[in-house]
């Protein structure tokens, strides 16, 4: 016992470096001769190393305990602490998933919905797409863009006219009625009928309603016979049988059909819809009712429907007419009282009437 | 918060020095600079402030031994190097406790630390059965083993401290409370 304490502090001394050099000489020589001596020195090594370590672990726990205790880690951890609400929470942990079953969701709503629309009748789907488009103003003006030359009559301009449209006489002095987009923006204006061409100038337009009406200014111009025709006041029936002349080319062309709707594009109430087939150069042109009444005007026609062509009510020519000054009507625009055309057959009608309608040229 | 952060943040070089040097500022400077990092991460991760803490502080020893072996060497920066020690860590401890660890486990590694923590969890058993020998061993054994060999008191001192009548003495209860440590020690 006395032995092993010596020894164990000889140890000791030694690993320390403690021994005086003739004594850790004496020392070694005993380690290398004892194995048991020499196996305990490093087994006592070891382990004092593992105390040390252990202990200098300790104490730096210590310090880091100090240093855990100066912060306020309830308060952060309060902050950091995920949202106490479990829908939050779930939201959090699955929001890819979330994402991803939302985005197949609405893949699917939209596939079975085009589907859907794809098999469904075609009036429904029509009306689709009028929605879509009412953003963009898909009436089609029927401004004829002339691009054969011009009139060849002496007393016309010598230029090419830059777009065409139809109209018809108001009244036996040279009043006439045409759409306000025909000639909106033109410089010179000229009418044209039988090859004879007339400088007209405008005496009164509303752009809402689509009306433009035009005096003859042209010197060569000879009053009119009466008008065979009148305006007609009140509505016209849908089924109506209507028909149109126009100047889509330089000639009359008449188009037949019937009122399909009371209303217009888009529901305006100042048109009807007619099922006539028109085209660029019809604009401005009358709608004669089956007696020889004019009921309407042509305006435009819609993109995307087949045979719709819409009128501005004859209702609204005649204010525009009433708009317009008695000064500068000159002589009180009249009609007949009794409308010479009634009872005749369509082509005596239009017989009478081409004589009374105009093509419409403009210059800009 | 985010400014007060950074401020009291040391530089990589300024705890490494300050490590080396024992310097008590730079680990307290380093241990709250990092702590709110490790405590988002534990507080979110199915953990709680003490969970944090533990983590946290086998994460700085780890870091501690590094440093002090000498091979330290630098790969990544010091914020990540911690992190990652913690997720390892961590992540250890979850699926020792079979909990739900499906949303860690899936991420790789920010920096592997799997050689530094193979050595770490070698010297923890260690150290976990000094500590429980040195519990069992009881007082004054306890203290005496201590003083003089992780406080480095001499044997005067110690005589001292517990009224031995003389060094002698205190050697021979020093010894005998040695074999029994280490009987405790190997034993366990």
């Amino acid at each position: 016992m006395r032995n092993d304490i010596e020894l164990d502090a000889m140890i000791e001394d030694y690993l320390q470096g403690n021994l005086s050099a003739a004594e850790a000489e004496a020392f070694e020589q005993l380690r290398t001769n004892d194995p048991v001596v020499d196996h305990k020195v490093v087994a006592h090594k070891a382990f004092l190393e593992t105390l040390k370590q252990y202990g200098r672990v300790m104490s730096l726990k210590q310090q880091m305990d100090h240093a855990h205790a100066q912060m306020d880690v309830e308060a952060m951890a309060d902050q950091m602490r995920p949202h106490p609400s479990f829908i939050i929470n779930l939201w959090r942990k699955n929001k890819s998933a979330v994402a991803i079953a939302a985005s197949f969701l609405l893949l699917t709503i939209f596939s079975v919905y085009s589907i859907n629309h794809n098999t469904k009748q075609n009036g429904t789907y029509e009306v689709m797409r009028r929605e879509i488009t009412n953003i963009k103003n898909n009436q089609n003006k029927l401004v004829r863009t002339l691009n054969s030359s011009g009139t060849k009559s002496d007393k016309g301009p010598s230029s090419v006219a830059k777009f065409g449209g139809s109209g018809f006489a108001l009244t036996a002095n040279g009043y006439l009625c045409t759409n306000y987009h025909v000639i909106r923006d033109a410089d010179s204006i000229y009418v044209q009928k039988n090859g004879e061409s007339f400088k007209v100038k405008v005496a009164y337009f509303d752009a809402q309603y689509d009306i433009a009406i035009l005096k003859i200014i042209d010197n060569s111009f000879t009053p009119l016979s009466n008008l065979p025709y009148k305006l007609k006041r009140n509505g016209i029936g849908m089924g109506e049988d209507v028909y149109t002349l126009g100047f889509p080319k330089d000639d009359a062309v008449l188009g037949e059909g019937y009122v399909s709707s009371k209303t217009g594009h888009n529901g305006d109430t100042t048109q009807y819809q007619v099922s006539i087939p028109i085209n660029p150069g019809n604009s401005g042109g009358a709608v004669f009712d089956n007696y020889g009444n004019i009921v309407g005007m042509i305006t435009a026609k819609e993109n995307q429907v087949e045979g719709a062509a819409f009128a501005v009510k004859s209702k609204h020519i005649l204010e525009a007419l009433n708009a317009i000054p008695s000064d500068s009507l000159g002589k009180k625009v009249a009609f007949s009282k009794k409308n010479p055309l009634q009872g005749l057959n369509r082509t005596k009608q239009i017989d009478k009437i081409q004589d009374f309608v105009y093509m419409i040229k403009v210059y800009n | 918060m985010s400014n007060k952060l950074s401020s009291s943040v040391p530089t990589d070089r300024e705890v490494v020095l300050g490590i080396l040097n024992n310097s008590e500022d730079a680990l307290n400077r380093l241990y709250t600079g990092y702590f709110p990092m490790i405590l988002q991460f534990i507080i979110n991760n199915n953990g709680d402030e003490d969970d944090a803490k533990d983590v946290y502080q086998e994460a700085i020893i780890v870091l501690y031994n590094k440093i002090r072996s000498g091979d330290f060497e630098l790969s990544s920066k010091l914020k990540t190097y911690i992190y990652s020690v913690c997720r390892r860590i961590w992540l250890k401890k979850l699926s020792q406790q079979s909990k739900k660890t499906t949303n860690l486990s899936e991420l790789d590694d920010v920096v592997a630390v799997e050689v530094d923590l193979e050595h770490h969890e070698e010297k923890e058993l260690q150290f976990e059965k000094m500590g429980s020998a040195l519990v069992n061993l009881g007082e004054p054994c306890k203290t005496i083993i201590q003083d003089f060999y992780i406080n480095n008191l001499s044997m005067q001192d110690i005589c001292e401290k517990f009224g031995y009548t003389n060094t002698d003495n205190v050697k021979t209860q020093k010894y005998k409370c040695l074999q029994r440590l280490k009987k405790l020690f190997f034993q366990s």
